[in-house]
C-alpha cells in the first residue's frame, strides 16, 4: 500500500475544484452540493467541470487498466488550472492522488496532477485549517471511514478531528472500528458470500454503539452499509461528511433551532 | 499404547487442497459458525499480541524499513547469495541439493532418507514441506513421516492440511482436539485440558524423537556470509529433529537466505513479534555444521533441498518479485478481514491469506487461482502490518490485471494469465471505458438513467441479496451544479 | 555422493541460478539504499539486566540470584523440592568442579550423571532418565530475556533440549543489550559453532486454541542461576 507521507499543504487558496465521483453524481448528488455550499462558504469559490465522470477505479481493481488509463486521462484534462481538486471520496481522492502516478507514470506531468489531489476532510482540516463552530443539537454519532482513504489518505484522522471541533457532538468509536465494510467495488458482487459476512459484521458494530447516524466520507462503504441496514429494516443511516458539516453549521438549518 | 495408522489418502480429507473450488469451500465454511468463532477468536488474540508488542510506532517504522531493504538487498543479490551459502554450506559440511519443482524436491527428500536406511520420520515445522506434500510422497513409499508441531501434528491426526501458517491447528478449539485424540490415540483418557491434552502429544512425540533416524525441517533464515541454517520455534520440535536423529534434511524456498549475520537480529525481532507478538520465540536454533569429531549429539549428515517451485517465476518481475521479501510470520492472514470470516482451508492453497494470494498463483498458475486475486476487497490491512512492506494490494490489483489480459500466453507471460479473461467481461469494460471518457455520451446516459429510475431493477443479483438496492437520484450531480449557476 | 538425484541437482542448480541472473545482471551493489537501524535509547546496566530477568519470568523460568558458594545449595534444593535424584551435567565445563564438589560436600543421595557418551546409542538413556540437567552459558540478552548457549563437546546441545528440568548459570557480567550487539561484539560471524541456541524460557506451545500450555516438547521447567547479579532480584 502507497505509504502515507508527510504532504506539503499549500496555504488557502481562493478557486478550487471539486471532483464529484460518479456515485454522487448519479446516487448521492445532494453531497456533492453540499460540499459545493460548505467550501463556497469559506470564501471559495468551487469550479465543478462538466466534462468530469468517473477516476477510473472501478475499471482499475478489475484488471482492466487499459480501460481505466483512458478515463484516467480524461479526467485529467477536465482540471487544467493549477488549483487544488477536492474529492468528496476516499477510496476515488486514494485512486487519484496514489495509484494514478502507476498507471500513468509514463506521462510527464502526473506527479504535479497527483499533487494536487485533497480528500475533503483532508482539504479542510490542513488546508483550511477550518474552525467549525457547531450550531446543531447534542448527539452521538459514530465514523466509519473507507479503508483505501484510511490508509492511503490518513481521513480517520481527519474525519475524527472534525467531528471532535463539533461541541456538541460526542464521536462513539465502534468495535473494530478500522476494519474494512465489505465493499471493495465489484468485491461485493464477485465475492457476495464475504463480502455479506463483513457488512453484517461491519453493522452490527455500529448499531452496537447506539447511535442514531453515522459518518462517513466515502459513498462506496456508505452504499454498501446504508443498503444492509436498510435490508435489515434498521433505524440507523449514514450520511456523508459533507453534508453533515453543512447542516451541524447552519444557523438556518430548522433542526438546529432552539439549541 | 500406540498411535492409529492415520490414512494417507488425502482425498478423503474433510478438506479438499484445491484452489479451484475456492468459491464452494467459501460457502462452506462461512456457514460453519464454530469455524467462524475460532477464527474470529484466534484472529483477535494475535492482534492483540502483535499490537501490544510494538509499543513504539516510530521502532515499528524503522524496522520495517530497515527490514524491508535487508530482504530486498537479499534478493538483488539472490543467485550471487545461493552460491555464497551453497560454498560456505560446503566448507562446513553441510550439503546442498537444488530442485525446481515439488516433485524433485520429494525425490531428493526420498532417496536421501533411503540412503541412510532410514525408516522412522521425524518432522518439524514446515510450510515448504507443505508445499511439496512431502508427506503423502513419503507414505506413498511406506516410509512412516510423523509431524512434530503440536498444531501439525493435530491437524496429520486428522487428516486435514494447515489453515494458518504459523498456528497450524488454529480452526480447530480444545474440544475438537480433544475428539481428534480420542478418535486417534489409544487408552486416550478423554480431556479437554489443554495442559493435558499438550502432554499427551508430548509423551507420544518424544518416544517417536528418540527413535527417529531422520529429521526433516524448514528454514526460517539461510545466512549466505556463514552458511548458517535458522530455525525460530517456542515447542522444541525443530531442535528435536534437527539435533537428535542422525540424519537432518532442511528444506526450503529460494528467497530465504540473507545475506549477513548481522541482518539476522532486527529480522528476527520484526518476525517473532509480527506473529504472535512475542519479543522472540523460546528457541531460536542456528545450524551452521554436522556433529563434529569429539562432538556427541547432532546429526552425522545435514542436508539442504532449495525449492524453486515458481520463484523465479516471481522474480522475474521486479514488482512482483516483492512477494519474496516475505519472512512468513502471518500477521497478514490475522489482521485480513477475509481470512478471519473465511478461514484458512477455504482458499485451497498451502499458502491461505493475503499473502497465499500472491504466492499462490506462481506455484499454481492463474488458471487454478482465478479466484485468489478477486477475493479482496483491497481494505490494505495486510500491507499495513506486512513487517517487510509487501505492497500486496498492489500486487493483487497486478494479478488481477494479468488474469484477465488479451494475450496468447507467450514467453515471459505468467503461468496461466489471461485465464481469467472473459469475453462479456472484458467487453463491458470497453463500453464503461468508452462512456467515461466521452462526457457528452455519459452526461446523456446518465440523465437517461436518472429519469428513467423507476425502471431500475429493485434486484441487483448478488448485491440485493443482504443490502437494498441504491436509488438513483431524480437529477444528476452535473445537472444539480448547472442549475445552481443560473 | 553419488545418488541418483545428483545429476538432477545439478541440473536444477544451473537452470534456477541461469534464471536468476538473467533478471539482477548488472545491478549495482553500491547503489542499494541505505539501510538505517532504530536508535535505541541508553539504558543503565541495571536497567537492562532488571528486564532480563523481568522476561524471562514472565516466559515462566525461575530465575534465582547466586553466587559460587551458594549455587549447589541452590541447585540440591530444587531437585529435592521436584523429588529429582539425578542430575546431568558436562563434566570438563566451566562450573564442573563446583558442581561435583557440591554434590560430594552435600551428603544427598543425588547422582551426577556425565554426558560421556554418544547420543546415537543411549536415546532412551536421555529421554526416559534423565530428568534434570545443569548447563553453563556463553551470554545473555536483556532486551528479549535471552540465554545463549554454544553448546560444546562437554555440554551438548540436548543437555537443554531433552531433560524436563534444566537448570542453566548465567553470568550476569556476560549480559548484552541486544541480539545484534551480542554478535557484533563477539564476532560471530568468523567463529560460528556447529550449533548456537537462544533460549527465552521453557518449551511451550500455544497450539491449541491459543492457550500457552509449557512443556511442548523440551523442558517443562528453565531455571536460571544468575551470578554477579548487580540488583537483588530475590524479592
Amino acid at each position: 500500500m502507497t505509504e502515507l507521507n508527510v504532504r506539503f499543504y499549500p496555504s488557502q487558496p481562493k478557486q478550487v475544484y471539486l471532483f464529484g465521483t460518479c456515485l454522487a453524481d448519479v446516487l448521492f448528488p445532494d453531497s456533492g452540493i453540499d460540499a459545493i455550499e460548505f467550501l463556497e462558504r469559506q470564501g471559495i469559490e468551487v469550479i465543478y467541470p462538466d466534462g468530469q465522470t468517473c477516476c477510473g477505479q472501478p475499471a482499475y481493481n478489475s484488471g482492466y487498466q487499459d480501460e481505466a488509463k483512458q478515463v484516467a486521462l480524461k479526467q485529467i484534462e477536465q482540471f487544467p488550472l493549477d488549483i487544488p481538486i477536492v474529492v468528496i471520496s476516499g477510496s476515488c481522492g486514494g485512486m487519484m492522488r496514489h495509484h494514478y502516478l502507476s498507471l500513468l507514470k509514463e506521462e510527464p506531468q502526473i506527479q504535479g496532477f497527483c499533487d494536487r489531489i485533497f480528500e475533503f476532510t483532508e482539504f479542510l482540516v490542513h488546508v483550511l485549517k477550518i474552525e467549525l463552530k457547531d450550531q446543531g443539537p447534542k448527539e452521538q454519532v459514530a465514523l466509519h471511514t473507507s479503508c483505501a482513504a484510511r490508509r492511503e489518505m490518513g481521513v480517520h484522522l481527519t474525519g475524527r478531528k472534525l467531528i471532535e471541533q463539533l461541541d456538541n457532538v460526542e464521536l462513539i468509536v465502534h468495535n473494530k472500528e478500522s476494519e474494512c465494510c465489505g465493499f471493495g467495488g465489484t468485491f461485493a458482487v464477485k465475492h457476495d458470500d464475504i463480502s455479506a459476512a463483513m457488512v453484517a459484521d461491519k453493522t452490527a458494530n455500529l448499531l452496537d454503539t447506539g447511535v442514531k447516524q453515522f459518518i462517513s466520507a466515502d459513498w462506496g462503504c456508505m452504499m454498501n452499509i446504508n443498503g444492509s441496514l436498510e435490508y435489515q429494516n434498521k433505524p440507523l443511516a449514514g450520511k456523508h461528511i459533507a453534508s453533515y458539516l453543512l447542516e451541524r453549521t447552519s444557523e438556518s438549518n430548522p433542526s438546529n433551532k432552539g439549541n | 499404547m500406540s498411535v492409529n495408522q492415520y490414512t494417507p489418502d488425502r482425498t478423503e480429507s474433510k478438506y479438499t487442497k484445491s484452489a479451484s473450488t475456492f468459491r464452494q469451500n467459501v460457502q462452506r465454511d462461512l456457514a460453519n459458525e464454530e469455524l467462524r468463532s475460532n477464527f474470529a477468536g484466534a484472529m483477535d488474540y494475535l492482534m492483540d499480541k502483535r499490537k501490544a508488542s510494538f509499543p513504539s510506532n516510530d521502532e515499528l517504522e524503522t524496522l520495517r524499513d530497515q527490514c524491508k531493504l535487508i530482504k530486498q538487498r537479499a534478493l538483488v543479490k539472490l543467485p550471487h547469495l545461493l552460491e555464497q551459502l551453497e560454498t560456505k554450506l560446503n566448507e562446513n559440511g553441510i550439503k546442498v541439493h537444488w530442485a525446481e519443482t515439488i516433485n524433485d524436491a520429494n525425490e531428493i527428500i526420498a532417496q536421501l532418507i533411503e540412503s541412510k536406511g532410514g525408516k522412522n520420520i521425524v518432522k518439524g515445522k514446515s510450510m515448504v514441506s507443505e508445499e511439496t506434500a512431502l508427506n503423502d510422497f513419503l507414505q506413498a513409499r511406506d516410509m512412516e513421516i510423523l509431524e512434530s508441531d503440536m498444531g501439525e501434528y493435530i491437524v496429520q491426526l486428522a487428516n486435514e492440511h494447515p489453515s494458518h501458517i504459523i498456528m497450524p491447528a488454529i480452526h480447530q478449539n480444545k474440544k475438537q482436539v480433544a475428539d481428534i485424540f480420542a478418535e486417534h490415540i489409544d487408552d486416550f483418557e478423554y480431556t479437554t485440558d489443554v495442559d493435558t491434552l499438550i502432554g499427551e502429544g508430548r509423551r507420544i512425540l518424544r518416544d517417536k524423537f528418540s527413535k527417529a533416524d531422520v529429521g526433516i525441517t524448514g528454514v526460517n533464515f539461510a545466512v549466505a556470509e556463514t552458511g548458517t541454517l535458522c530455525l525460530v520455534e517456542n515447542e522444541g520440535n525443530g531442535q528435536m529433529s534437527s539435533a537428535v536423529p542422525d540424519m537432518h534434511i532442511a528444506i526450503t524456498g529460494i528467497e530465504k537466505v540473507v545475506e549477513y549475520l548481522d541482518d539476522i537480529p532486527p529480522l528476527l525481532s520484526l518476525l517473532t513479534r509480527s506473529a504472535t507478538g512475542q519479543a522472540i520465540t523460546t528457541y531460536f536454533n542456528m545450524i551452521s555444521k554436522p556433529r563434529q569429531p569429539g562432538e556427541k549429539d547432532g546429526p552425522e549428515e545435514v542436508h539442504l533441498v532449495l525449492l524453486d517451485n515458481g520463484r523465479s517465476q516471481a522474480f522475474a518481475d521486479e514488482e512482483l518479485r516483492q512477494t519474496l521479501q516475505c519472512i512468513r510470520c502471518g500477521a497478514c492472514m490475522n489482521h485480513c478481514p477475509v481470512y478471519t470470516r473465511v478461514g484458512g482451508h477455504a482458499y485451497g492453497t498451502v499458502y491461505p491469506g493475503p499473502i497465499g494470494k500472491i504466492i499462490s498463483p506462481h506455484q499454481l498458475g492463474l488458471e487454478s487461482t482465478k479466484d485468489l486475486p478477486t477475493a479482496s476487497s483491497l481494505c490494505g490491512a495486510c500491507g499495513e502490518v506486512c513487517p517487510v512492506k509487501i505492497p500486496i494490494p498492489n500486487i493483487l490489483l497486478r494479478l488481477r490485471k494479468e488474469s484477465v489480459k488479451d494475450t496468447k500466453g507467450g514467453e515471459g507471460e505468467l503461468k496461466g494469465a489471461g485465464s481469467n479473461r472473459k469475453a462479456t467481461e472484458a467487453a463491458i469494460w470497453k463500453a464503461w471505458s468508452l462512456l467515461h471518457r466521452v462526457p457528452a455520451m455519459y452526461k446523456v446516459s446518465m440523465w437517461f438513467a436518472t429519469r428513467f429510475r423507476g425502471l431500475m431493477p429493485s434486484k441487483l443479483g448478488a448485491w440485493t441479496s443482504v443490502r437494498t438496492a441504491p436509488k438513483l437520484a431524480p437529477k444528476t450531480l452535473h445537472e444539480r451544479v448547472k442549475a445552481r449557476r443560473k | 555422493m553419488s545418488y541418483k538425484f545428483t545429476q538432477q541437482s545439478n541440473s536444477a542448480r544451473s537452470v534456477i541460478l541461469q534464471k536468476l541472473k538473467k533478471q539482477v545482471e548488472g545491478a549495482d551493489y553500491d547503489k542499494l539504499p541505505a539501510e538505517t537501524g532504530f536508535t535505541y535509547p541508553e539504558i543503565s546496566f541495571e536497567d537492562q539486566f532488571t528486564h532480563f530477568v523481568q522476561l524471562l519470568r514472565n516466559n515462566q523460568a525461575k530465575v534465582i540470584s547466586t553466587s559460587e558458594t551458594e549455587l549447589m545449595d541452590q541447585v540440591i534444593s530444587e531437585l529435592k523440592a521436584r523429588d529429582i535424584s539425578s542430575l546431568l551435567y558436562g563434566a570438563d565445563s566451566p562450573y564442573s568442579q563446583l558442581i561435583e564438589q557440591g554434590i560430594n560436600q552435600s551428603g544427598e543421595q543425588v547422582e551426577l550423571q556425565d554426558y560421556d557418551y554418544q547420543l546415537t546409542d543411549n536415546k532412551d538413556k536421555l529421554f526416559n532418565h534423565t530428568p534434570a540437567s545443569i548447563t553453563s552459558s556463553n551470554w545473555a540478552i536483556a532486551e528479549t530475556g535471552t540465554i545463549v548457549r554454544w553448546p560444546s563437546q562437554n555440554e551438548p546441545r540436548t543437555m537443554s533440549l531433552v531433560p524436563p528440568v534444566h537448570m542453566i548459570i548465567v553470568d550476569a557480567n556476560k549480559l548484552y543489550c541486544n541480539f545484534s550487539s551480542l554478535v557484533k561484539d563477539q564476532n560471530w560471524k568468523d567463529n560460528m559453532p556447529t550449533n548456537a541456541l537462544l533460549i527465552s524460557g521453557p518449551s511451550k506451545t500455544a497450539d491449541i486454541q491459543q492457550t500457552l500450555a509449557f512443556g511442548a516438547h523440551g523442558p517443562k521447567e528453565l531455571i536460571v542461576f544468575v551470578m554477579n547479579s548487580p540488583t537483588d532480584i530475590n524479592l
